[in-house]
């Protein structure tokens, strides 16, 4: 049963990755705009910008009013990589040392605790819950449910099986939900950068010392 | 309300009741037209996390949720869904996704003209960066290909389109009022030989103006020509495509815009100038010097440049003598979206101002994190919403209170308007100013 479900995770992954890879394809089969005005900054700088000071909280006032939301993001982020890196030493049957799995069950912990924090924040707060549609609840849940399996699964090994079920419908549920943003988080980053480095406008292009 | 408002508000209401389901099948094919991969990706990515909420003057200023950009862009992302999603397409209510339908029209209209600015200020406090505004104007094409611009802004485009600018000026008009503003340069400088030059072929730099100058505020033209004056410029004004506007930027119809925007550059071709000189004009920036291009697929053979950018140099290069002390009163700047956050222009303003002025106050926030004021996005030509972008520039005038200052400089002659009507509606009691007013009035010559 367990090499069964085990063999199923790696062809949800793989049936995940292909499908990511699709639906990059397809989005650039939209088409690319060629670019005629002159430029007044460089692309790369813009897109160094976009994922390094670009993220932290203080380069945005939107993250430095929603600190909490903030910092319950990454922690809920850093949960679902540990949670993975958990699922791959499982299906790969290497065992982690205890640190590591003390780090882990901390990081995905965390993580679960942010991920439910978000999702009340979800239910509670109309004017989010206006914006939002079954597949942000749906997604969030899924999510939730698969740290905290991947958290059991360190302290109770005999709950491999939920693990790897919870792990299963995850990655056939990321290219058809909003997960797909693992992959188009990078890809919209990148044109955040690209447009603004053009523009000289982030990083600021200084030519005039105030 | 006048009759003919109340006309062009009956026509327009009852062209959204009666529109034909062959129009939306065009909107849709535009909207379908104008996607490219960056919209798509964009239209894949939103989290719906809401941060992106109290960024925009419109959500801050009514708390109403149509006013958020997320939900803003959710009535285009429906859309996007149902045709090019597997959830979207097989279990739409899973993902809101929906068809374009009548139903829908009203709302679209409402929120992706009537509610946005265009300024992109969510774009930068997006968690994931997602151009907003880059797909509320995609969608405001799709609109504008069934004719669905809201009516002031679309006979705001007509104007320009038949006309050759956006205020109805007849070229006889423009030519009198150069005249007329070249004797008062005459007499400002008292200099007989000082002029301000119409269709001069081979000068350095072509100005472009805002039909308005000519219209209501003819001194802000003074105001340049004097600089020129004193820097010594070897630069020309055109009689016929002068034009620094492009409403065709803001009702989302790329063919118009790329037609208003090819004047200006068919007036450089024809009179061989080197850099084209836009006035201070947020969107006539944007538009001319990003987007134009791009409108026009078309690499220009010279630079585009705004007036704020001359005359920065002018001051480094030493060919400007400024007596900061002629303007005693504490200045504050007003950051017009589309030059700083989308065009890049940002700390020229400031550098001239801090050597044109004796007292300079930033307002909080500033530069590419400014406030709209609420006046951009072709807001100010459409009257329907006037109600509600008075209120959305309480933010900005909330800003202005809290500098002290008794003069507002913006170049931008779109936000002066709604500067000028927040002033009045808000008590403000200051001043509104072109920066080149104010560096005109520092000039010593």
């Amino acid at each position: 049963m367990l090499s069964i479900l085990r063999w199923g995770v790696i062809a949800s992954f793989l049936i995940c990755i292909i499908s990511l890879i699709i639906m990059v394809l397809k989005t650039l089969s939209f088409g690319r705009k060629p670019v005629y005005a002159k430029s007044q900054g460089k692309g790369i700088r813009g897109i160094l910008y976009a994922f390094g000071k670009g993220m932290m909280p203080w380069e945005k006032e939107s993250t430095r009013r929603h600190i909490l939301t903030y910092t319950g993001g990454t922690l809920y982020h850093g949960g679902i990589f540990a949670a993975f890196f958990c699922l791959f030493s499982l299906v790969m049957s290497f065992e982690l040392s205890i640190p590591l799995k003390f780090l882990c069950s901390i990081l995905i912990g965390l993580g679960f605790l942010s991920g439910v924090g978000l999702l009340v924040k979800r239910i509670l707060l109309i004017p989010l819950r206006k914006i939002s549609c079954v597949d942000d609840f749906a997604a969030n849940l899924a999510v939730d449910v698969f740290l905290a399996l991947a958290l059991l699964n360190i302290f109770y090994p005999g709950l491999e099986t939920f693990f790897y079920g919870a792990s299963i419908i995850l990655f056939l549920y990321i290219p058809a939900g909003k997960v797909r943003h693992c992959v188009f988080f990078f890809y919209a980053r990148i044109l955040f950068g690209l447009f603004y480095g053009r523009r000289g406008v982030l990083p600021r292009k200084i030519r005039f010392e105030t | 309300m006048n009759e003919e408002k109340k006309y062009q508000k009956d026509f327009f209401e009852d062209r959204i009741e009666n529109i034909k389901a062959e129009d939306i099948r065009k909107a849709l094919y535009v909207f379908h037209r104008k996607l490219s991969n960056q919209s798509a990706a964009y239209l894949n990515s939103c989290l719906h996390c809401g941060l992106c909420a109290d960024s925009c003057h419109y959500y801050l200023s009514t708390g109403e949720i149509p006013s958020i950009p997320a939900y803003k862009l959710s009535l285009i992302e429906k859309i996007f869904k149902k045709h090019f999603t597997l959830l979207g397409k097989r279990a739409p209510g899973w993902v809101k996704a929906k068809d374009l339908t009548k139903d829908l029209l009203p709302e679209w209209i409402d929120s992706l003209f009537g509610r946005c600015t265009l300024c992109g200020r969510c774009s930068l406090n997006c968690s994931v960066g997602l151009n907003i505004a880059y797909l509320i104007r995609a969608a405001r094409g799709a609109l504008a290909s069934v004719g669905l611009v809201p009516p002031g802004l679309q006979s705001t485009i007509n104007t320009a389109i038949l006309k050759g600018n956006s205020m109805a000026l007849p070229r006889e008009d423009w030519i009198e009022t150069v005249e007329w503003l070249a004797e008062e340069l005459r007499a400002e400088v008292n200099d007989p030989q000082a002029e301000i030059p119409l269709d001069r072929k081979g000068a350095r730099l072509l100005y472009t103006v805002n039909p308005r100058e000519p219209m209501f505020f003819p001194l802000s033209i003074v105001a340049v020509a004097k600089i020129f004056y004193a820097a010594g410029e070897s630069w020309t004004l055109s009689s016929e495509d002068y034009d620094v506007t492009n409403y065709g930027f803001h009702s989302g119809d790329d063919n118009v815009a790329a037609l208003i925007s090819g004047r200006l550059v068919r007036s450089m071709e024809k009179l061989g100038t080197q850099d084209l000189v836009l006035a201070e004009c947020g969107h006539g920036f944007n538009s001319n010097r990003w987007e134009a291009p791009e409108w026009l697929a078309k690499k220009y053979g010279f630079d585009v440049k705004s007036i704020i950018q001359i005359v920065a140099d002018y001051i480094q290069k030493g060919r400007l003598k400024l007596d900061p002390s002629r303007n005693p009163e504490p200045v504050t700047l007003q950051d017009p979206c589309h030059l700083v956050r989308l065009g890049g222009i940002v700390e020229e303003q400031r550098y001239i101002l801090k050597r044109a002025v004796a007292r300079f106050i930033e307002m909080n926030p500033n530069r590419e994190k400014n406030f709209c004021c609420g006046g951009g996005g072709g807001q100010l030509a459409m009257p329907r919403f006037a109600k509600r972008r008075l209120e959305a520039g309480k933010i900005k005038a909330d800003q202005i209170k809290e500098t002290e200052a008794k003069v507002v400089a913006s170049p931008c002659h779109n936000c002066i308007d709604q500067l000028l009507e927040l002033n009045k509606h808000f008590d403000l009691r200051v001043k509104i100013k072109t920066v080149a007013e104010i560096v005109a009035d520092a000039l010593v010559i």
